[in-house]
């Protein structure tokens, strides 16, 4: 009887599991990382297992990737994001060539092959300019919800341009802007504008090829989809659930890698 | 406990060769006879490394202080905080060279009072009687170090040569422009004498000039036969290593005891090739140093680095020679001319081979010369963000040496079925940080590049087996 | 305001908000452009070569964006906006590039500039970082070589009459300007810093005769005005590298002071050394280039050997400007990245502090955005100047 097969991804800002067994997911969660990254991935392990409907522990073969992935201590093998997205997208997406996966404390960009092996990558600098850090701090400033951003930046009505690139200039910029009387709607639309620029060069220096996909918390904000689609002039494809690329690979690689 | 977190973290890299082991107390006695020449009444002078004026300063008996060394040293025991915080407060930006900030901080700092810093690293840097900048044709630094120290110490004088080298342009013949390039460096290096002549109170020895510069390029030559052998599978030495032995190169050249390390290097990695003896045992990876300074704090990723089985058995920096033979200097008995011919023809030897690759350049050329010759696998480069000289345009180098050069062979099954090999580019890392500035450094961050890095070459190198 | 009365303020407004746009309108005619970046590239060649020369500008209005794909962000600034401006295409009619060595920034980036763009011509002037016979000897040479390389383009041989005929059209239009300058002298001046930046700016990128042109109306008509108010500002001089966009003298102006003078490179650095006509024009051109233009890149060996005499070797010139122009207080405007004014601060603050003239020193990004951010800081230095 083959094992059970787990990929836990542990971010800056949201932990994610994905459970795994012939091909198929049994179940997935996601939940804030909090401060205690040994106390979050042992939480998800124990929702993961509810989900496979067993009453006893089953084995389970876990492949950890994420920032925090030496803190799962359960895990039995460690992979970077990187090789986790290209393996999780290319399931999900057959067609994706390029992904760029915005998270929150950085930006990455990753060209893959066919079988979803990775040929290059690329990291934002550090000072977390080009993540979607900017669009949590933008929200808290404007006392909105991250989940209106999107819809608030599709309904800007004027061009509000936003010059700098680091996430900590960008919040008093944007403070700035607010007090010259830039609308909610267009200064969101022109952050959006500029994070695209940014997570679209990561793309240009990683060579775009089609299709282009994009994953991570970034990815459910249809404002900021919309302004890298501007950018390309074509459509771009986005999972039904961005946050859990990296988990869902992380499982399909424990699966092979698990003794049978 | 901030004192042993700062030793742990001081842990020292694993050398492979037994000459890059003896650096550290190599280092640590040239500082040491410096503070000694000074007691002896001898004339200490500010320099820059790779100026090519190591002869001239010899031949005189001036005693050169290596500014960048002392930065370095700083940034390798994660002791420059102070004095680069200590310059931001004299008004000289975080964003400016980091070696030239750690020394000005330092230097007004002892000027201040009198003696040197508190725990100053390995005895701190001698007070100099004189200071030489450079303005070249890279390097701002070594044109506005010195005049800005100048205002802490104003008595001791700064003397500027400036010695260029022509950019790589399509529509230039070097052989049109060399005679005014090499008249020009001439007369620079005369003033440069006649300078320290005035210092010194000493005229200069044209004879001994002489010697020194047969010296140098016997040691150059010795240099370039000495890293060659690191062709060698597994390889002997790796850029780990270079690091340490790039100090009797830029520190030392134009003595004997330089010459003489070489050629100590030369016989160990021989014996090594001789009884297969690699950097590590299963060498998986062969990595080129494409470019950019190291992280003088961090050089113990190198050791991460192999310990996921990969190597860098070439570098491209401090690799700043040729062999002697290549150039082709014209018969001069003129020491001072064949200096300059060395420094053109270093600068500008690519040029020709450059010309034959349409959009090629020389940095790329080199590049591309090295993966041959040293069995490639991929290309990693540093990023260290308060150096424009050295790290502006790896961006560009690496994206046009993946638009001319596709090494990788690569198997691609059409829709009907059909197989066909396609030829990609080298796979290619940046590492982002600085050169001695550890606030731009995060370790985790490091490894976990280079931890994908090392699953590209992995997924590659499947592909290249299937 | 009377349509007379405004002059030829419109068309520099219009020139000024379309940087390019004149350029535009004359490659239609057949004309031919040819862009540079910085003050050491001689546009007397250029010129003399049959070429408009012009000056490639930045926007601090508009985020650099692709041009982040080819080059660092650890490059100044100012020429990161140039390029990512040229390399979205702003500057298609140019029909080359000419870079010079004057600092890091320019010659790490030129290869980049030359491929990215994809340009017919490029050319890389080198100039040397002393000022002695044998320097302006190699410079002169080095001159030769860009006019030979530029006349192969041109499909012409680069006569020395052309180019003696070129100098006396620049020498022209910088006497024009510093006629100009006059004006600001009065208190309170008679022409803004932020009418006089604009105009300067635009001037850079037109064919000689129109800059020529737009400095006589300017010569005509301001005299006629009467001053703005009785009202007197603190005079200032802002002292930096290339600022090509108002907004720093606009801030500053808005502020209650006064821009009255400057050492910026498209102000008094570049506009006031001429060339001279009594010589071989190569000659002149190096000297005017090496000699004169006062950079901090170009090093000066201090003549007495004493720290103030070292100073006043460097700065002296805009020591006299401070007193010829009345100035209460200097802004140092200095772009992160650069290591030939950044370097400097430190003895620029030094010796205009012998002056006795108040200093306010601001380091920026290149972007409309951190410009506002100075404004408080602006507004509490100007206050403090009482």
């Amino acid at each position: 009887m083959s094992v059970y097969a787990a990929g836990i991804d542990i971010g800056s800002a949201f932990s994610k599991g994905v459970i795994f067994k012939n091909k198929q997911t049994l179940g997935f969660c996601c939940i804030p990382s909090g401060g205690d990254y040994r106390a979050t991935a042992e939480k998800i392990k124990k929702e993961l297992l509810s989900k496979t409907g067993l009453s006893s522990p089953a084995p389970i073969f876990t492949v950890a990737t994420g920032l925090g992935a030496k803190m799962v201590g359960f895990a039995d093998v460690i992979r970077t994001e990187l090789s986790c997205h290209a393996r999780g997208i290319i399931t999900i997406f057959p067609s994706v060539r390029t992904v760029v996966d915005i998270g929150d404390s950085y930006s990455r960009a990753l060209r893959i092959d066919e079988h979803g092996h990775l040929l290059k990558f690329l990291l934002s600098g550090k000072c977390a300019g080009g993540s979607a850090r900017i669009l949590k701090k933008i929200a808290k400033i404007l006392q909105v919800k991250l989940e209106e951003l999107g819809p608030l930046s599709l309904r800007s009505q004027k061009q509000v341009d936003f010059n700098t690139n680091c996430a900590v200039f960008a919040e008093s910029e944007a403070v700035s802007r607010i007090a010259e009387g830039a609308s909610k709607e267009d200064l969101l639309a022109g952050i959006h504008r500029a994070l695209a620029a940014q997570v679209n060069n990561l793309a240009e220096r990683v060579g775009i090829e089609k299709d282009y996909a994009l994953v991570g918390g970034g990815a459910k904000d249809e404002g900021l989809v919309k302004a890298v689609e501007l950018m390309n002039g074509f459509n771009l494809v986005v999972p039904s659930e961005p946050l859990l690329t990296a988990a869902l690979g992380a499982a399909i690689l424990a699966e092979e890698m698990a003794p049978a | 406990m901030a004192e042993e977190q700062k030793k742990n973290e001081n842990q020292k890299r694993r050398t492979a060769t037994k000459a890059a082991s003896m650096i550290g107390p190599m280092v640590k006695e040239l500082i040491a006879a410096t503070h000694r020449a000074k007691a002896e009444g001898k004339k200490l002078a500010y320099t820059f490394i790779s100026c090519h004026y190591e002869e001239i300063v010899r031949a005189m008996d001036v005693v050169p202080v290596w500014t960048e060394n002392f930065a370095g040293i700083c940034g390798a025991k994660r002791d420059a905080e102070r004095f680069l915080s200590r310059a931001e407060s004299l008004d000289f930006s975080r964003s400016l060279c980091s070696y030239a900030l750690c020394g000005i901080g330092f230097d007004q700092w002892r000027e201040d009072l009198g003696e040197m810093p508190p725990d100053p690293p390995w005895g701190g840097q001698g007070r100099p009687d004189m200071m030489l900048s450079s303005g070249q044709i890279l390097c701002d630094p070594r044109n506005k170090w010195y005049q800005a120290a100048q205002q802490f110490m104003p008595d001791v004088p700064n003397y500027n040569f400036s010695i260029p080298w022509p950019l790589y342009d399509d529509d230039i013949e070097l052989t049109e422009i060399e005679p005014y390039y090499i008249k020009y460096i001439v007369s620079e290096l005369k003033g440069l004498i006649a300078f320290l002549e005035t210092q010194t109170q000493k005229r200069m020895d044209y004879d001994r000039l002489g010697e020194l510069v047969n010296l140098t390029e016997r040691t150059w030559n010795m240099i370039w036969e000495t890293y060659e052998l690191r062709r060698a599978v597994p390889t002997p030495m790796d850029t780990g290593d270079a690091m340490n032995t790039m100090v009797p190169w830029a520190f030392m050249m134009a003595t004997q005891e330089s010459y003489n390390f070489f050629a100590e290097l030369n016989r160990e990695l021989k014996e090594k090739i001789a009884r297969k003896e690699g950097v590590i045992k299963d060498e998986k990876y062969r990595l080129l140093w494409g470019g950019g300074l190291p992280a003088w704090f961090a050089l113990k990723d190198f050791n991460y680095f192999n310990s996921k089985g990969a190597v860098f058995p070439v570098e491209t920096t401090y690799r700043l020679i040729e062999p002697i033979y290549r150039l082709n200097i014209p018969d001069t008995n003129d020491p001072l001319e064949r200096i300059a011919y060395r420094w053109f023809r270093y600068w500008t030897y690519m040029y020709d081979k450059a010309k034959k690759r349409p959009g090629s350049e020389p940095d790329v050329e080199r590049l591309i010369q090295f993966i041959e010759d040293y069995k490639i696998d991929g290309v990693v480069m540093h990023e260290a963000f308060s150096c424009r000289t050295w790290h502006l345009g790896l961006i560009w180098q690496l994206s046009q040496l993946k638009k001319i050069y596709k090494p990788v062979p690569f198997l691609t099954i059409g829709p009907d079925g059909t197989k066909n090999v396609e030829h990609r580019e080298l796979p290619t890392l940046i590492l982002e940080s600085d050169i001695i500035d550890i606030n731009s450094y995060s370790e985790a961050d490091t490894r976990n590049r280079i931890d994908a890095f090392i699953e590209t070459l992995e997924s590659i190198k499947k592909q290249r087996e299937n | 305001m009377e349509e007379k009365q405004k002059g030829m303020w419109p068309l520099v407004e219009k020139y000024y908000q379309d940087y390019g746009s004149r350029a535009r309108e004359l490659k239609k005619d057949g004309i031919k452009f040819m862009g540079y970046i910085c003050s050491f590239v001689p546009v007397e060649i250029i010129r003399a070569a049959g070429f408009v020369p012009f000056r490639i500008r930045g926007n601090v209005h508009e985020p650099i964006t692709k041009g982040n794909t080819q080059l660092e962000t650890i490059a100044c600034p100012f020429m990161r906006s140039c390029f990512d401006l040229s390399f979205k295409g702003h500057y298609d009619f140019c029909e080359g590039v000419i870079i010079p060595h004057a600092c890091d920034s320019m010659t790490r980036s030129y290869s980049v500039w030359k491929y990215s763009l994809g340009l017919p011509y490029s050319h890389f002037v080198n100039v040397p970082h002393t000022v002695n016979a044998a320097s302006l000897q190699f410079f002169e040479a080095e001159l030769n070589t860009f006019r030979k390389s530029l006349g192969r383009y041109a499909g012409k041989e680069i006569n020395t009459a052309e180019i003696a005929q070129a100098i006396t059209a620049y020498n022209q239009l910088r006497k024009k300007v510093k006629a100009l300058y006059e004006l600001r002298k009065t208190n309170p001046p008679l022409v803004s810093g932020t009418e006089m930046a604009k105009l300067l700016t635009v001037t850079a990128g037109l064919p000689v005769e129109e800059a020529n042109l737009l400095c006589d109306q300017a010569l005509d008509q301001l005299p006629q005005r009467t001053a703005p108010s009785d009202k007197k500002f603190p005079r200032i001089l802002i002292d930096g590298a290339c600022i090509d966009n108002i907004d720093l003298v606009q801030l500053v102006e808005e502020s209650g002071a006064s821009v009255v003078a400057d050492d910026l490179c498209l102000g008094m650095r570049d506009f006031w050394p001429t060339t001279d006509v009594d010589q071989d024009p190569l000659k002149a051109l190096s000297r005017r280039y090496l000699e004169k233009l006062n950079c901090p890149r170009t090093f000066r060996q201090s003549p007495g050997g004493s720290l103030s005499d070292d100073l006043q070797a460097r700065f002296g010139d805009m020591g006299a400007h401070i007193k010829e122009f009345g100035v209460d207080g200097i802004i140092i405007y200095v772009y992160k990245y650069c290591d030939p004014f950044g370097f400097e601060v430190s003895a620029r603050k030094a010796y205009l502090s012998s002056l006795g003239v108040s200093i306010l020193y601001l380091e920026d990004e290149y972007s409309a955005g951190t410009i506002g951010r100075l404004r408080t800081r602006i507004q509490a230095f100007l206050e403090m100047m009482g």
